[in-house]
């Protein structure tokens, strides 16, 4: 079975620097999304479940970064789709749906959102895009009926929802799913010598436009800072007469 | 048939309107034009008749066995069929996991772009224009979009509860081929928790805490006990749920519920980024931490430092005798 | 001729001329060196302060290290380990250091490296090589080295553990103290003399796994600082090794001794670079927000002095650091070299972590900030590997006084 991990770079969440890193800020960082989708198809691989997991992003050069971090952690060979366009879901999904097309993988498994856009739209439209079943913001996987579907549990509004969908499907990852492996020092070796294939939409045979500008950014009020109290009378007595809440 | 320019999907929990999906019917509003409100399940009159106030020149009504479960490739199969089939040009929702399952779908299928959690409008030269949070909600970004189709959810804590005040409007039932849906799903089970307390996102209080709660045991124990001394809901960050404290619908936070109540307590919740993207516009935020320098405590009205273990014991008594 | 590994340029960047400087790290360098900083910050620091008090020996974090690739940094790739130059390895411990507050984690880690490992590399048969180093590497085997004794410390080799052949075996009869990684060694590099009366020459090295009958590893050591390391006598008593455990040949132990001491010498503080650079960013951190008399301390001049002077020492560790392993990449004597490294080094952090201390007043003394675990820790590092003493006695002989 090959799996195909479709994966984002995005500046590091975390903020706090990388220990010791140099100071060429922002780092950028594999979406933890998408290394929770990475690390589970290297746990179905484990398994013997899956043959070969292709790693797919798009992106200028520099997310070469992130590429070698993927192949570190154990996926077999990566595509960057070059692209330094600033695309947006329903582009990326369009795009996706091309190199799928031509790689025909058995399962997508891919973050459910990425930490930067937070849109949690591109698994959906390119399932909807290729007509799979798709299953979204998934906890558990299991592959059933010799592989021909798999069943997930997804964590929905009301709680834990089980679904048993055909392949090839549309996964998507949610945060307790698994905790990824750290990149090892033998998988970093190992990835020096792994290939990264680089194609262009040309290739691929997609012209796609974004539909969605970003005109600008800006960030929210702040929340000022309120009073301490110092007792529980206190705190009560203000949710009663100051805040009116109690 | 009526037309109109703007479907709203309509969310049902256990055959109930999901009251926060009521305020895309707001978004509507504002944007003008007819709406009409589209609902999709099985068994569904009364819930078709008690939707017939918000001004919609239509309650569309997909009523079926095959929908009773709500499956993403027949449900977005079902709205592109109504939306076309109405010649609604505008798709919208509230967020929330059941609309991002499906609507990105819908949209793809419809050959529209999407905005996820548009918190407000804007117009401009004779466009318009959606605000939106990114980054955990760190970043607000203002974004345009091109061509004549779009499918907007809204973040319900941004728009108000729509009046109901209008005359009544005609159901119709919308008719497809049940048999030509896609079959590539299959719905086995959901864990069903009964509750007596308020849906996290509705309530006017909410009660949340964080990994300091120890264990389940203790976490029902003080953040519900204090939850239900003020009739309020419960919440939990990621690290609670992740320890196995709260179940993963309790979940607060950039990736779990967006929540605005009149009143949050946060129990021994230092206050990461991403939790606090979603409790930023509850009215009342109180902090209650061991640690005088955790984040809360910038953003809390009323801050407490000590140790919850002791204080909410009391908090719940004083509470409760009064 | 043994090819440990590959000079730092070969393998990473274009032919320099010698006599030109190039500070900058490669972009494989780089990489590494960030995947250390990130594995080690988000993977080995808990329970710090518990273990810390309880003499408690991580056992989780060192398998997470071996499986991450630290031990295994400079063996050579057929035998499970990575390859790489000293160059490299040294900053890789460096960052280690940065990023992981365990200084006995570290410890171990090093005792492991430069006492069995190397060793074993530079003089070990075929078969003992295949037969230990890949689990030296990957973490499932603890090595350690026995060396010193109740009388022999800074007199190095004057042993009284004695190795006396029997028939294929050799039997030893002695007693060991400061056996770090002791208690948890699978296999230690044991020391003994297999005649007296020829000093030195009579030094002969064994591999001896843990368990042999005879060897007894007594009561643990309760220690001042490095107490999640855990250190042992231990006690040979008619203890057989199988003369194939026989480690370099009879009389060379003197010689492998040096080897890997010198070694040990020159990387074994390379963790506390990274130490010091984390205690330096610590202070300046503290001395910007703690405020006294209205202003932040920072301002005060003796404050800001004891910094500097700080950065100064970190710096100047640094530097002595890269050049000693540079010159050992490129199979330069080194002897002198590694000394001076070890003894600056040590110095300037024993003179950090007594200055931070100062710097964060009372709250430096409390065991909760982790302030003056740094300095029971570092105090340590004057003196293993040779004490200061020893270390000032070397550069004056080769100084030639």
């Amino acid at each position: 079975m090959k799996v195909l991990v479709p994966f984002k770079s995005v500046p590091d969440p975390n903020d706090a620097t990388v220990a010791g890193a140099a100071a060429s800020m922002p780092k950028s960082v594999i979406n933890p999304f998408d290394e929770i989708a990475i690390e589970e198809a290297l746990r179905i691989r484990e398994r013997g479940e899956a043959a070969e997991i292709v790693g797919v992003t798009i992106g200028a050069v520099a997310v070469d970064e992130q590429i070698r971090a993927a192949l570190a952690m154990g996926v077999d060979r990566a595509i960057r789709i070059d692209d330094t366009r600033a695309l947006d879901p329903y582009a990326v999904a369009r795009i996706l749906r091309a190199l799928i097309e031509k790689e025909a993988p058995h399962v997508v498994i891919m973050g459910k959102q990425a930490v930067d856009d937070d849109s949690n739209q591109v698994g959906q439209m390119l399932a909807g895009l290729l007509g799979w079943p798709q299953a979204t913001f998934v906890s558990k996987i299991e592959f059933l009926d010799n592989k021909t579907r798999t069943r997930c549990t997804r964590e929905t509004d009301a709680g834990l929802e089980v679904v048993a969908i055909n392949l090839p499907a549309i996964i998507t990852t949610d945060l307790r799913l698994n905790e990824p492996r750290y990149v090892s020092l033998p998988g970093l070796m190992k990835a020096r010598r792994k290939p990264i294939e680089i194609l262009t939409c040309d290739q691929l045979g997609v012209t796609v436009r974004p539909l969605t500008t970003v005109l600008s950014t800006s960030r929210p009020p702040k929340r000022a800072a309120g009073t301490r109290v110092d007792s529980v009378e206190g705190l009560i007595a203000k949710l009663r007469q100051e805040a009116k809440v109690l | 048939m009526s037309m109109a320019e703007t479907l709203v999907l309509i969310e049902l929990d256990r055959q109930q309107v999901k009251r926060p999906s009521l305020h895309a019917i707001t978004l509507a509003r504002q944007l003008g034009g007819d709406y009409a409100l589209l609902v999709l399940g099985h068994g569904l009159d009364e819930i078709a008749t008690s939707l017939v106030s918000y001004g919609a020149s239509a309650v569309i009504v997909a009523d079926d066995p095959a929908l009773a479960e709500p499956l993403a490739d027949r449900y977005a199969a079902v709205i592109v069929k109504a939306a076309q089939k109405h010649g609604a040009k505008t798709l919208l929702g509230s967020s929330s996991t059941f609309s991002k399952d499906v609507l990105p779908r819908a949209a793809a299928l419809l050959d529209a772009p999407m905005v996820t959690d548009v918190l407000a409008i804007e117009e401009m030269d004779g466009s318009v224009l959606y605000r939106r949070p990114i980054n955990a909600g760190s970043m607000l970004a203002t974004v345009k979009l091109e061509g004549d189709r779009r499918v907007l959810t809204v973040r319900a804590t941004a728009f108000e509860a729509p009046a109901a005040d209008a005359a009544p409007c005609p159901t119709e039932r919308f008719a497809f081929d049940a048999a030509s849906l896609p079959n590539g799903m299959q719905f086995i089970s959901r864990e069903q928790r009964a509750s007596d307390r308020p849906d996290l996102t509705e309530a006017r209080v909410v009660v949340s805490g964080g990994r300091p709660l120890k264990d389940k045991e203790t976490f029902e124990r003080l953040v519900g006990g204090l939850a239900d001394a003020l009739g309020g809901a419960v919440g939990a960050t990621r690290a609670a749920v992740d320890a196995g404290m709260a179940p993963n619908d309790y979940q607060v936070g950039q990736t779990g519920k967006i929540v605005a109540p009149e009143l949050y307590i946060a129990l021994g919740i230092s206050g990461a980024i991403q939790h606090l993207a979603g409790i930023k516009d509850s009215r009342i935020i109180v902090a209650i931490n061991k640690d005088p320098d955790a984040p809360i405590f910038q953003m809390a009205t009323y801050g407490m430092v000590g140790d919850l273990h002791q204080i909410v014991p009391q908090l719940i008594e004083l509470i409760r005798r009064a | 001729m043994l090819k440990l590994f590959e000079t730092g340029e070969a393998v990473h960047r274009p032919k320099q001329k010698l006599n030109a400087m190039d500070f900058a790290w490669s972009d494989q360098q780089q990489e590494l060196l960030d995947a250390v900083g990130r594995f080690a910050s988000q993977q080995l620091n808990y329970n710090m302060i518990e273990n810390d008090r309880e003499g408690v020996f991580n056992h989780d974090a060192w398998k997470k290290c071996g499986d991450f690739g630290i031990q295994g940094l400079l063996v050579p790739t057929e035998y499970g380990g990575l390859g790489q130059d000293p160059l490299t390895t040294v900053a890789a411990l460096e960052r280690l250091g940065y990023a992981c507050k365990d200084n006995g984690l570290l410890f171990s880690i090093n005792a492991h490296m430069w006492t069995a490992v190397i060793p074993l590399v530079y003089n070990g048969t075929e078969a003992q090589k295949k037969k230990y180093l890949s689990g030296l590497c990957n973490g499932t085997l603890i090595g350690g080295n026995a060396m010193s004794e109740p009388n022999s410390g800074s007199d190095a080799f004057a042993l009284a553990t004695t190795a006396i052949k029997k028939d294929s075996s050799y039997v030893l009869n002695g007693s060991k103290i400061f056996v770090t990684n002791g208690p948890i060694a699978d296999l230690l590099v044991v020391f003994a003399t297999v005649d007296k009366t020829r000093g030195p020459d009579g030094i002969t090295a064994f591999l001896v796994e843990k368990d042999s009958p005879g060897m007894n590893v007594a009561r643990k050591l309760e220690k001042m600082g490095v107490r999640t390391s855990p250190m042992a006598e231990v006690f040979f008593e008619n203890c057989e090794v199988p003369e194939e455990n026989l480690l370099g040949k009879e009389g060379g132990g003197a010689f492998l001794f040096t080897r890997s001491m010198t070694w040990e010498r020159g990387c074994i503080l390379a963790s506390a670079v990274g130490s010091m650079q984390r205690l330096l960013e610590t202070c300046i951190r503290y001395a910007n927000e703690r405020k006294q008399g209205g202003q932040s301390i920072g301002k005060f001049q003796l404050v800001a002095t004891k910094i500097v002077d700080m950065k100064l020492r970190v710096e100047s560790s640094r530097q002595m650091l890269y050049h000693y392993a540079w010159l050992s990449g490129h199979r330069k004597a080194v002897y002198l070299e590694a000394a001076m490294t070890k003894l600056h080094i040590s110095d300037s952090w024993v003179k950090c972590c007594e200055d931070a201390i100062q710097i964060h007043g009372g709250y430096g003394y409390m065991t909760e900030y982790e302030v003056e675990r740094e300095l029971r820790d570092a105090i340590s590092s004057k003196l293993y590997s040779g004490t200061s003493e020893i270390q000032r006695n070397i550069i004056a002989s080769m100084l030639g006084l």
